[in-house]
């Protein structure tokens, strides 16, 4: 009978906690991450001819979840005209920020889910993406479908945008008491 | 005289991206330049505070639905599939009729194959339990043991693991179809957890091992003179059978000793 190459599946375990992690990033929002990470796991699934093996899977569910997620973004787009997911603006409408603190969660992850919260989707997704996924700007580029070029002038501007946002302080250290820590 | 510093340096720089030659052109520019030392400090800072933030949500306890939509659906879309299904049902029934003779062979020979597939359905139930996966936990270990032997009748033993990256989680007994089972528990540091499983067997010789997949579950199985084993967890089939000799030297070693 012929069957589709299964995909190997303790990797695909694995890579859901940074999945998580970025959809969080992307939505903001728990369950619409959650949503959002199935979602790149069935269709990983429907889609896994395309992927080779021995190529990176995290980076491949990553551009899936990435492609949803503009999808996502567009529809909304239409649906209501005042979700902006590009430009400087005031960051994306459709973003919900975590009203209150679970015991589980922690103050500094509520900080900064406020602060990216406030970037540009676009911006938001290249500076995790570097900063937090530690990805290569090349690999970002692949990933994102855009040239390297625009993932350094995404990046530089997200992260004046947060140094500004963040310092009370002037040196431009976001965050100088975590840091003793 | 190095190339002046870009934005993309700084940034290069601080995301550890840089060529070690350019690395070490920039850092010599940090010290002739305070601001631009400060901003490249400024960034690393930005990057720790996002890292350490963030790590908390990979803690997160995964949802059970997560962990189902990683695992392979045996559903398919028919409308494609249909002009192919004609020719593979052919095959199936031609491959089928053989499977059925194989496994009336195997039965015959005492091998329950059956067994299996009952393995892989109690490791899916009880390894997918967070708050109660085992009976008796592993630091009753030799309780454990004893209490396996004595109801299955036959001296058990729980292979070590820890070789393999996979300690001990506990015990517990499942119902067979015909025989009782003893399910002996292991997870590793990502929590993925193993399961190995005896029953005891009518019969006499011993079989290879035999792999199978079931709903996603890989299982080796094996019978020795005593027991039927399955080692049933969902890695790929190397690492399963990897562990399944360590399992089955670790056996034979124990039979020997007594």
């Amino acid at each position: 009978m012929v069957v589709d190459p299964p995909l190997p599946e303790p990797e695909m375990l694995a890579a859901i906690p940074r999945l998580r992690r970025y959809a969080r990033v992307l939505t903001g929002d728990p369950t619409r991450a959650d949503d959002l990470v199935q979602e790149t796991l069935a269709r990983a699934w429907e889609k896994r001819r395309l992927w080779t093996a021995g190529s990176d899977l995290r980076a491949w569910m990553f551009t899936i979840m990435h492609n949803l997620f503009v999808n996502q973004l567009a529809a909304a787009t239409r649906d209501a005209q005042n979700v902006s997911i590009d430009g400087d603006g005031d960051g994306n409408a459709a973003w919900q920020l975590p009203v209150r603190a679970t015991q589980q969660t922690h103050v500094e992850l509520l900080e900064v889910l406020g602060e990216l919260g406030r970037l540009p989707a676009e911006q938001r997704e290249v500076l995790v993406l570097a900063a937090v996924e530690e990805m290569r700007y090349e690999e970002i580029a692949k990933l994102l479908a855009i040239p390297v070029g625009t993932v350094m002038s995404r990046l530089s501007r997200a992260r004046e945008k947060l140094r500004r946002a963040t310092s009370g302080v002037p040196d431009g250290n976001p965050a100088p008491v975590r840091m003793l820590r | 005289m190095s190339k002046p510093v870009t934005d993309a340096d700084v940034h290069a720089y601080a995301d550890r991206q840089l060529a070690p030659e350019r690395v070490a052109e920039i850092e010599e520019a940090m010290v002739q330049d305070p601001a631009l030392a400060a901003r490249i400090a400024g960034i690393e800072g930005q990057n720790v505070w996002l890292r350490e933030g963030l790590a908390a949500l990979l803690d997160e306890p995964l949802p059970q639905r997560l962990i189902d939509a990683a695992r392979p659906k045996p559903r398919r879309s028919l409308r494609i599939f249909l002009p192919v299904l004609a020719v593979a049902a052919t095959l199936v029934i031609g491959v089928g009729l053989g499977w059925y003779a194989r496994n009336a062979l195997l039965r015959d020979a005492g091998m329950p194959t059956s067994f299996a597939s009952e393995a892989a359905f109690a490791h899916a139930l009880y390894a997918s339990d967070a708050k109660r996966p085992v009976e008796v936990w592993a630091p009753e270990e030799k309780q454990l043991v004893a209490w396996l032997s004595r109801r299955l009748d036959i001296p058990l033993h729980a292979p070590d693991l820890n070789g393999a990256g996979y300690a001990l989680v506990g015990g517990r007994l499942v119902a067979g179809n015909e025989k009782p089972t003893a399910m002996f528990m292991y997870e590793n540091s990502a929590k993925q957890r193993l399961t190995l499983q005896a029953r005891k067997r009518p019969g006499t010789g011993e079989t290879a091992f035999r792999y199978a997949v079931e709903d996603g579950v890989g299982v080796y199985y094996w019978v020795d003179d005593r027991c039927a084993y399955a080692l049933a967890g969902s890695l790929d089939r190397a690492q399963l059978l990897a562990i399944g000799r360590l399992v089955y030297q670790q056996l034979a070693a124990a039979d020997d000793r007594r």
